[in-house]
């Protein structure tokens, strides 16, 4: 089972955090800082693995990928296949370009909801529910939908995200 | 959902906050506001809602804690619109857990909306109670989460949805799952063709074959057929495909479910199943995208676990090996870190270790990669593969390796690399170079474990110290010397610088200034064991140096005083024994041998590995294995006594205690006394008995004893027969060639486990025989324990079992190999058909390097064991001893040539041999009369009576008579209990007349109804 999903920047900032087993708060940032220290000391052109146990205890894997200013990491248990996690990073990363088309840091900043809708469309309660980038794409497009129908929809234009950023 | 404008504000003040402090403010601020926005929900609109949930979400992610709204949250699950309900349902999975009590609140909601028509409501309702649903839920929610996944008109999305729903109502409470009902539909479940319905519930499939693999056989096929057709591309759509991969996930998690079924037996489905993980090992190759590359090892790894698991023939093993060899030397990281991690768990498969050490080398090689990761592995790997063949190889590499290691992995390192040292050490002085080479390199990251565990070597081994001493002088006279080492170096130098006192820059002197040269270097804790090495230096130096004594005493004199208490103490003692002169010499003298126990290094490298327990199906089989294994490691038993065999995978040590703790308890015996005792016995006449006079000084039984016992066969022959019991006679001649020297006396111990039903029957410097048995009735059950001291494999093991007539006995399979510092146990059963002194005779055989070494053993199964002592009272002795009304069934025998001894002991005797004694009935206090059950299956049990007259004036002589309802019974205890009163040797001669009452002794008033009266005039 996937135990975890973050993402975030290479100063540490979150960007996003769900923890598929119930923690305090303090203990998610406590993670997410343990992980962290050891992706930014990371060289390039290494396995995309790091010991997970001593960080989340016993039965624990970790996987990476970074993307430009970003970290994508899953936690997960023996259950699961390391490199297919992997591939599955992927197909998260690939699904959210689809999404805002060149996805940069600040899409999944401003659009933290979507990025939240997206991953609950490929991971359900710690399972994979759908690996088809297609697929997620057509469930999140449906509930835009019927959000839309709702609300009066307003548009960030993609140029406000130079809004100062750090 | 994009497009809330007041989240992006928010967000962007967030994002323009200088420091932690200001970004708090700005929350709190927030917070503030959407709490009183909460307060006057009416003038809430839906969106305002959203907004407020999701900035509520967005702060709780930034690592606040959001200790309200939840009720908020939780209300708005019951909303009838979708975008109220949607924030209803995402705040509440995000912001509760499964224990909260406000969930409870909403169950009728969900139920609703999860039976409703709505299928966006069904999604988001299935989205929350498989993120956080609990036991509530899974029990009132389980059924129509099973109709949604089984329906028909369903929608795959809600079907997938469900499917999880329902795993993890599963995991919360397994009993919704009625396994009779639902394997057939798990089982139709696998037909879907929609590749995302068909996902989940494989996932939903492993979850319940891992707890029930039993329920699910019909599932077998059906996975098989699934891996088939995505192997063969069969019918895969476009969007399931990943770069060129039909689903990757679905063959993974196919996989893995079959991992959970122990066996395949269906020939048909096997092949099938070996022809498409045949086609996957094959057909994989490394290219040049990354993304392919990894999706299609994904699988490849998979295939490589499930054909482990299959226990597939040797040569796809080895296929297996060769492409997990090629994998550790490729350039992607992520699949050589992969390949020795599944090197690693391939170890368990105990046929390819072999094939595994082809690629040490590279092994080696990994530990220096650029990525930590995979250098993590290499260490794991070349700890999983290390034995004794190639310790010396890899603990040097990992020594080698320590200097250049990150920090973080000292620690582990230095720990793996003692551990294996202690485990394969092929000899002692390389273990204490390794241990010392540890400390030197990384002191920092020893724990006193370690350097504990080598001073107990050193002090077990005699041979060792002079070697341990000079190498830890060695270490001293460099310039910078961690404190571990001033601690080991004290106390070895404290403990054996003496024997080293000839060799230049040895002296007592020397050695004193060396270690007191590091004294102000080191912290309170060090400095109690460098006063004691000074005290003992002072000991041993011989003749006494009074510059030396006054240099020491001086400092003693310093620390009397110093603050720290066992400084202080030590110090105070030390100078007040100083001054005592040869008192000195007992309370100084060498520590004695430890008692052998277990590593604790060991224990905790096991308690950790237990530690790391993972469900997973691989760790699962790995515990199938240890459970059926034959092979046990350690055989302690809580009370350490009785344990069996001693010597489990560490006994190092060349002296197990458990001889010297045998030979304490034999003693209280008084029974498995030195032979040599016998030679105390009044000389007689040597018998004509050649063949234990030939046979008597075999290797096998010891050279120390051999003249003595040839004297003890020869006393033990005055009664005329050989003696069954003492069979050295059963000892074949050839068997001269045993160059193996045991170690003890074989008939000792044999003596000692006829008394007693567990202890240590054989052993050499190579393995060790234990013994324990259990009695009942006629009915024995023994369990031989083969030990393997060594750090090889012993081959050619052999035991056969030459039964007497009397005894039916079987033996379980004895393993031809002993694997290194292994245990074997073989039960061994045995029915007692009729009384017979006979003795069984294990023949044992091993072969170890060149020596084949045999031994033939008597097994403690004898006459005595199927004794049960019975207390017998006056009312039911006399018509019983009346009743056995003369020979055959009662014997009546003068024996003369009895080891004189004290008539408690010989009560004590008895007794030790289940021959009870009744006191009271015979009223003369010479005299011995006792009672017994003899088991056997030809005859329900049988009563015994033993009366022994004993002559205070002659201890060498007495009458004994012996009753049975069994003529043959009679005359085998008869002469059972002679050859014990004949050839137990004592150890001191005790005093016999203060034991023995005096024949003078006034004879009591016997009242004329007194039984025992009775029995006197019986029996005279």
């Amino acid at each position: 089972m996937i135990k975890a999903v973050m993402v975030m920047n290479t100063q540490g900032k979150t960007r996003l955090a769900k923890f598929y087993e119930y923690l305090s708060v303090e203990k998610q940032q406590e993670l997410i800082r343990g992980v962290f220290a050891v992706l930014c000391s990371r060289a390039e052109n290494v396995s995309n693995f790091i010991d997970a146990e001593s960080i989340f205890g016993p039965d624990s894997c970790l996987v990476y990928k970074h993307f430009a200013t970003l970290y994508f990491v899953f936690v997960f248990d023996s259950s699961e296949n390391e490199l297919a996690v992997l591939d599955l990073i992927q197909v998260f990363v690939e699904t959210l370009d689809r999404c805002f088309k060149n996805v940069c840091e600040l899409d999944i900043v401003f659009n933290y909801s979507k990025v939240h809708t997206i991953l609950d469309e490929m991971i359900f309660g710690g399972q994979v529910v759908e690996t088809s980038s297609s697929e997620i794409m057509k469930a999140v497009e449906e509930i835009s939908k019927l959000e839309a129908a709702s609300n009066a929809i307003t548009l960030i234009p993609k140029s406000a995200s130079g809004w100062r950023s750090r | 959902m994009h497009g809330m404008r007041g989240l992006s504000v928010f967000i962007s003040e967030i994002r323009n906050c200088q420091n932690k402090e200001q970004e708090r403010l700005r929350v709190d601020k927030e917070l503030g506001n959407v709490r009183n926005r909460f307060k006057n929900e009416k003038v809430l609109t839906p969106y305002d809602k959203k907004k407020y949930v999701w900035k509520m979400l967005y702060i709780y992610m930034l690592g606040y804690d959001v200790d309200f709204g939840h009720m908020e949250a939780v209300s708005l699950i019951s909303a009838p619109k979708y975008p109220e309900k949607q924030v209803g349902y995402i705040a509440t999975s995000c912001l509760l857990n499964e224990n909260h009590d406000f969930l409870r609140l909403a169950i009728n909601t969900v139920r609703n909306d999860i039976i409703g028509r709505n299928e966006t409501f069904q999604c988001l309702a299935l989205t929350m109670v498989g993120n956080i649903g609990g036991r509530d839920f899974a029990e009132s929610l389980a059924p129509d989460v099973q109709k949604l996944l089984l329906s028909s008109s369903c929608r795959p999305l809600v079907r997938k949805k469900a499917a999880l729903c329902l795993l993890r109502l599963y995991r919360k409470n397994p009993d919704i799952v009625n396994v009779d009902g639902w394997a057939d539909r798990m089982s139709q479940l696998l037909d879907e063709r929609d590749l995302g319905v068909l996902t989940s519930s494989m996932s939903l499939l492993v979850a319940l074959v891992s707890n029930n693999h039993e329920a699910y056989w019909s599932c077998l096929p059906k996975c098989v057929k699934t891996l088939e057709r995505l192997a063969r591309n069969q019918d895969i759509p476009q969007e399931y495909t990943y770069y060129g991969i039909p689903s990757p996930w679905l063959q993974v998690k196919t996989m893995r479910a079959l991992q959970y079924f122990p066996t395949i037996e269906d020939p048909h489905t096997r092949r099938t199943l070996f022809e498409v993980l045949q086609r996957i090992l094959m057909g994989t190759d490394v290219v040049k995208n990354v993304n392919k590359n990894n999706a299609s090892h994904a699988v490849l790894f998979e295939a490589l676990a499930l054909v482990m698991h299959l226990d597939a023939e040797k040569e796809m093993m080895s296929q297996c090996v060769a492409l997990l060899g090629k994998f550790i030397a490729v350039r992607e990281p992520n699949i050589r870190y992969l390949g020795l991690e599944n090197m690693t768990r391939m170890l368990m498969v105990t046929d390819v270790q072999e094939i595994i050490k082809r690629h040490q080398a590279q092994i080696i090689t990994s530990l220096k990669d650029p990525d930590v990761s995979i250098r993590r592995r290499a260490l794991d790997l070349l700890y999983g593969m290390c034995d004794v063949t190639n310790a010396k190889d890899i603990v040097e590499e990992l020594l080698q390796y320590l200097s250049s290691a990150d920090f973080t992995m000292r620690e582990e390192l230095s720990l793996k690399a003692a551990i294996l040292a202690e485990k394969f050490a092929p000899d002692l002085s390389w273990y204490v170079d390794v241990i010392l080479q540890l400390i030197d390199k990384a002191g920092d990251f020893i724990s006193d474990d370690i350097w504990f565990r080598v001073v107990q070597f050193v002090t077990n081994n005699d041979d060792l110290q002079p070697y341990a001493a000079a190498k830890v002088k060695e270490y001293l006279d460099k310039s910078a010397v961690h404190e571990t080492m001033v601690k080991v170096s004290a106390y070895i130098l404290g403990e054996y610088s003496h024997l080293l006192a000839r060799r230049p820059g040895c002296s007592p002197k020397e050695i004193f200034n060396l270690l007191h040269e590091k004294l102000p270097t080191v912290s309170t804790t060090t400095i109690p064991i460098l006063l004691s090495a000074y005290a003992k230096i002072l000991m041993h130096t011989q003749p006494p140096d009074q510059e030396l004594q006054s240099q020491i005493w001086a400092i003693f004199n310093k620390y009397e005083s110093c603050i720290d208490a066992e400084i202080q103490q030590r110090a105070v003692e030390y100078l007040a024994l100083c001054q005592k002169g040869a008192a000195l010499m007992d309370i100084l003298a060498e520590m004695p041998k430890f008692p052998e126990r277990k590593s604790s290094l060991i224990k905790r490298a096991e308690y950790s590995e237990a530690d790391t327990a993972e469900q997973s199906a691989i760790k699962l089989r790995a515990q199938q294995q240890t459970s059926n294994a034959l092979v046990v490691t350690d055989q302690h038993s809580a009370n350490g006594a009785t344990s069996p065999v001693p010597v489990g995978q560490l006994s190092l040590v060349k002296v197990p205690s458990m001889i010297t703790t045998e030979n304490d308890t034999s003693s209280d015996h008084t029974l498995s006394q030195q032979n040599g005792a016998l030679s105390n016995v009044d000389p007689q006449p040597p018998s004509a008995d050649l063949l234990s006079d030939i046979l008597g000084p075999l290797a096998i039984e010891g050279p120390p004893d051999a003249t003595v016992q040839s004297e003890n066969n020869a006393a033990s022959g005055l009664e005329g027969g050989s003696d069954a019991i003492d069979g050295s006679a059963i000892v074949p001649v050839e068997e001269q060639t045993n160059t193996v020297q045991p170690i003890g006396n074989i008939a000792e111990r044999f003596h000692a486990l006829c008394l007693k039903d567990s202890g240590v029957l054989y052993e050499d410097p190579y393995i060790q025989v234990g013994i324990k048995a259990e009695w009942r009735g006629h009915h024995g059950r023994l369990v031989l324990f083969l030990g393997n001291k060594n750090t090889a494999p012993l081959v050619s093991v052999q035991a056969i079992i030459l039964p007497p007539a009397h005894l039916k006995m079987e033996l379980s399979l004895v393993p031809d190999t002993i694997p290194p510092r292994a245990q074997v146990q073989c039960p061994l059963e045995v029915v007692n058909l009729r009384p017979s002194r006979d003795v069984a005779v294990l023949d044992f055989s091993y072969k170890f390097g060149t020596n084949m070494v045999n031994v033939k053993l008597r097994l403690p199964a004898v006459l005595n064991k199927f004794l049960q002592p019975i207390q017998v009272s006056a009312e039911e002795f006399f018509p019983q001893w009346r009743s056995f009304s003369g020979p055959p069934l009662k014997l009546q025998e003068v024996i003369r040539g009895i080891r004189p001894m004290p008539l408690p002991e010989m009560a004590n005797l008895l007794n030790s041999f289940r021959i009870m004694i009744c006191p009271g009935l015979d009223p003369n206090p010479n005299n011995l009369v006792a009672s017994t059950t003899f088991y056997s299956d030809s005859k329900p049990a049988m009563l015994c009576l033993v009366r022994i007259e004993t002559d205070p004036a002659d201890r060498t002589q007495l009458r004994m008579t012996l009753a049975s309802g069994d003529p043959t019974l009679t005359f085998e205890l008869k002469e059972f209990i002679k050859e014990q009163l004949i050839s137990i040797p004592t150890a001191p001669r005790a005093p016999a007349p203060a034991a023995a009452p005096p024949a003078a002794q006034p004879t009591p008033q016997i009242p004329p109804n007194d039984p025992a009266a009775i029995l006197a005039g019986l029996l005279s």
